[in-house]
């Protein structure tokens, strides 16, 4: 029997693969998108109103699962009773490392993938990040700037909904906000003294996120119940599952097939173009062929990476459109942790009623206009303002009914700011396959060897210390500067290892996410970028993926794909 | 600091779990030990007898007693305690807990003469403050020294009523859907939101 055959493939229904389904599907193409994963309910699996006392270990995590099947994924802090089913179990899904150099991979398979507990705050690039690489020599050059991507952040902003607040930053651009959130008291508190002390270089707002403040596109409005990450019933943020797929699936071109483990791309080695994609059915595990005349990886970095990696070919024995020998190098994640938390007096008869579920941001002002003598490129911040609850109060002495009268009286406002920073890219931190371990479907595992290099540890000392000064500025008590030590992979911004560039023979990807080397063949994820700025990155990756299907759907009726 | 507290606003942070850290070694060992169905509503305990789920549930009220609200018996504390020793502990952890609440009674017998549970609610208190004033002592810098069992106690404690549903409905005033979001109000429209948990 033929194996079924369509216009286009997408590996992977996360982030990007909800993207290129759209895209494509809205464009004419009859689209397969293959999900190792399993079909979620919402219905059924969203648990964000599941109030605690019906979770058999109320939050705790059932423990002793997590150690069996989850002692990779638990290192997330979403990885709990109630989210945990939705990362995937470290037992099928191997990986290795040097242990002296761990890196923790927090990966979701399921119709939806990460975007189900992602972190859901949005931040455009600007040409600083852009021009980063050429500019201090680290990775190769973009093959774009930002006038060639905001187009595309817009139709991805306008889509999704964005709330937040306009700054008119060169280095964040602005983009199509929906009303932002409020700041709190204390937030507000805080935004005014380094308003006064650093007088525009340093600015603090509410965080943006594609999380709805109003109605939009036949969506609801969030309703402050907080936990994203579990799920949301009303589709108040951003994922696959609830707005990119059901609009792909309304043009009626869209089948999704989920319980399909791509084991490696077919290369058609005579007309030299991707004919479509090896399966293994994650049930039954049969093997399964899909014929497409574009094949787009949309799995995540390192999935989509893993899948060139173990489709190698006679012309290409290292991997798939890998003439360059760059797949697998450059793996970049944000470096995450430097900052300081502090008390903020007064106000001690306030406080906020509702979740909000967004903290704050202080963009980029390391490197902006002037060079820092000690590390190169910058970070951003994010945290927050709060009245800590009933969880201080086992640590305070005493008992009875002073003790149990604490549980509803709060204490000060805190205030904590948390750095994520960028991280260069370096031939040294790579990936490879394991040339023995595979997983419980008979591929072959990655091998990771990533380590944080002497920039990013200065970037997070550098979090300490502005942090502090923030909250100098701010008039805040008990300032304590910390510095995390977090292994890569945990900040979960795990990016390039097959990165975009000008040049064929010192990258994988063109200025439109094609490989070089297999024209049909378009990577979308994580794994293209070139450098990582300091900024999450799930919307750069939206609008590169809406950007490349574009440009796929045009060559294809040029006859040129 | 992780991500899910800065962008929680902080709120209800919930600290260390109760048996986190404790010492593997130089532990006496009782066992998993498996009694008769105990009084009271619900599944059968699974570790505690009915003296330790008793001096237990009896603790747990002292430290969060019934007032205007239900206290931790209503809340039924002392099961979630046994839950967690049943299917959540490790083995050793277990076993230290267990000497924990034998080493309330060898104290109480010490100064009193009699079992915690029979002493008198003086004593009782006396007992307690003692023990907590103990646990203030231990340096909460060192992370690998492990946590007094009277402040495993209170922390479960604590835990176990506010996710309880009789603790956060009548304590915290559990709020499944909050609606909006009121950045600066006055203190009393605080609410426990899904998010808090």
């Amino acid at each position: 029997m033929a194996a079924p055959s369509f216009d286009a493939i997408v590996v992977g229904s996360g982030i990007t693969g909800g993207w290129a389904a759209k895209e494509l599907c809205e464009r004419g193409l009859k689209t397969l998108v293959l999900e190792a994963g399993r079909p979620i309910d919402p219905a059924r699996d969203y648990v964000e109103h599941v109030p605690p006392w019906e979770m058999k270990f109320r939050g705790l995590g059932d423990r002793k699962a997590l150690e069996r099947d989850h002692f990779i994924q638990r290192h997330c802090y979403a990885c709990n009773d109630y989210s945990g089913k939705f990362f995937v179990n470290d037992r099928e899904n191997p990986y290795t490392f040097d242990p002296d150099k761990p890196f923790h991979w927090i990966r979701g398979r399921q119709v939806g993938g990460r975007s189900i507990m992602w972190g859901r705050q949005v931040y455009r690039w600007s040409d600083l990040d852009f021009e980063a690489n050429a500019r201090d020599g680290f990775g190769v050059d973009w093959p774009i700037r930002y006038a060639e991507i905001a187009p595309w952040y817009d139709h991805v902003e306008r889509f999704i909904g964005v709330s937040g607040e306009r700054l008119g930053l060169p280095q964040l651009p602005d983009g199509q906000f929906l009303p932002p959130m409020a700041l709190n008291c204390a937030e507000q508190v805080v935004k005014e003294g380094i308003t006064k002390r650093f007088a525009g270089e340093r600015v603090l707002t509410i965080g943006r996120v594609a999380i709805l403040t109003v109605p939009h596109g036949g969506r609801a409005a969030c309703h402050y119940c907080g936990p994203c990450e579990r799920g949301c019933i009303t589709r108040s943020y951003f994922n696959s599952i609830g707005v990119t797929l059901p609009v792909a699936q309304a043009t009626g071109r869209l089948t999704l097939r989920p319980y399909s483990v791509v084991h490696s791309v077919i290369f058609d080695e005579q007309r030299s173009r991707a004919a479509g994609v090896r399966v293994i059915d994650a049930q039954t595990k049969e093997a399964l062929e899909f014929r497409a005349r574009v094949v787009f990886l949309c799995a995540s970095t390192l999935e989509s990476t893993r899948i060139l990696l173990n489709s190698r070919t006679a012309r290409f024995p290292t991997g798939l459109a890998n003439s360059s020998g760059q797949l697998g190098k450059n793996l970049m994640d944000h470096t995450m942790g430097g900052g300081a938390n502090g008390t903020i007096p007064g106000l001690e008869d306030r406080t906020v009623h509702g979740n909000r579920p967004n903290g704050i941001y202080v963009p980029r002002f390391r490197n902006v206009k002037t060079a820092h003598p000690d590390f190169l490129r910058g970070y951003g911040f994010q945290g927050g303002a709060g009245r800590p609850g009933w969880g201080r109060v086992a640590s305070q002495p005493g008992f009875g009914v002073e003790l149990k009268r604490a549980l509803r009286s709060p204490g000060p406002w805190g205030f904590s700011f948390y750095g994520f920073g960028e991280c260069l890219p370096r031939p040294t931190n790579y990936v490879e396959l394991d040339a023995e371990k595979v997983d419980a479907w008979g591929v072959p595992v990655l091998r990771i060897h990533c380590q944080w290099s002497d920039n990013e540890h200065k970037l997070l000392h550098d979090m300490s210390v502005t942090a502090a000064e923030m909250l100098e500025a701010a008039g805040a008590k008990d300032i304590k500067p910390f510095v995390d030590d977090n292994a890569p992979g945990l900040t979960i911004h795990e990016m390039g290892t097959a990165r975009m560039g000008r040049d064929p023979k010192t990258s994988v990807l063109n200025a439109h996410n094609q490989c070089h080397d297999v024209k049909n063949l378009f990577l979308t994820d994580g794994a293209c970028m070139a450098s990582t700025a300091n900024q999450n990155p799930s919307i750069t990756y939206m609008a590169l993926t809406a950007r490349a299907a574009a440009y796929a759907v045009e060559a294809m009726k040029r006859r040129e794909l | 600091m992780n991500r899910r507290e800065l962008l929680g606003g902080l709120c209800a942070t919930i600290a260390l779990p109760v048996f986190a850290g404790l010492p593997a070694d130089g532990l006496w060992a009782t066992g998993r030990r498996v009694h008769a169905r105990a009084r009271g509503r619900g599944r059968a305990f699974q570790v505690l007898d009915p003296h330790q789920s008793e001096t237990v549930a009896t603790i747990a009220e002292m430290i969060i007693p019934a007032t205007d609200t239900p206290g931790a018996r209503a809340a039924e504390v002392h099961r979630f305690i046994d839950l967690l020793l049943a299917e959540w502990a490790a083995d050793d952890e277990r076993a230290k807990f267990l000497q924990g609440l034998a080493d309330i009674d060898a104290r109480a017998r010490g100064a009193f003469g009699t079992d915690f549970l029979t002493a008198t609610a003086a004593q009782r208190v006396t007992l307690l403050t003692q023990l907590d004033g103990e646990a203030q002592k231990s340096d909460p810098t060192q992370p690998a020294a492990q946590p007094p069992f009277f402040q495993q106690l209170k922390w479960v404690a604590v835990f176990g009523y506010c996710t309880s549903e009789v603790g956060a409905n009548a304590e915290l005033h559990y709020q499944t859907i909050p609606g909006s979001y009121d950045a600066c109000t006055d203190l009393g429209s605080w609410r426990a939101a899904p998010g808090d948990y």
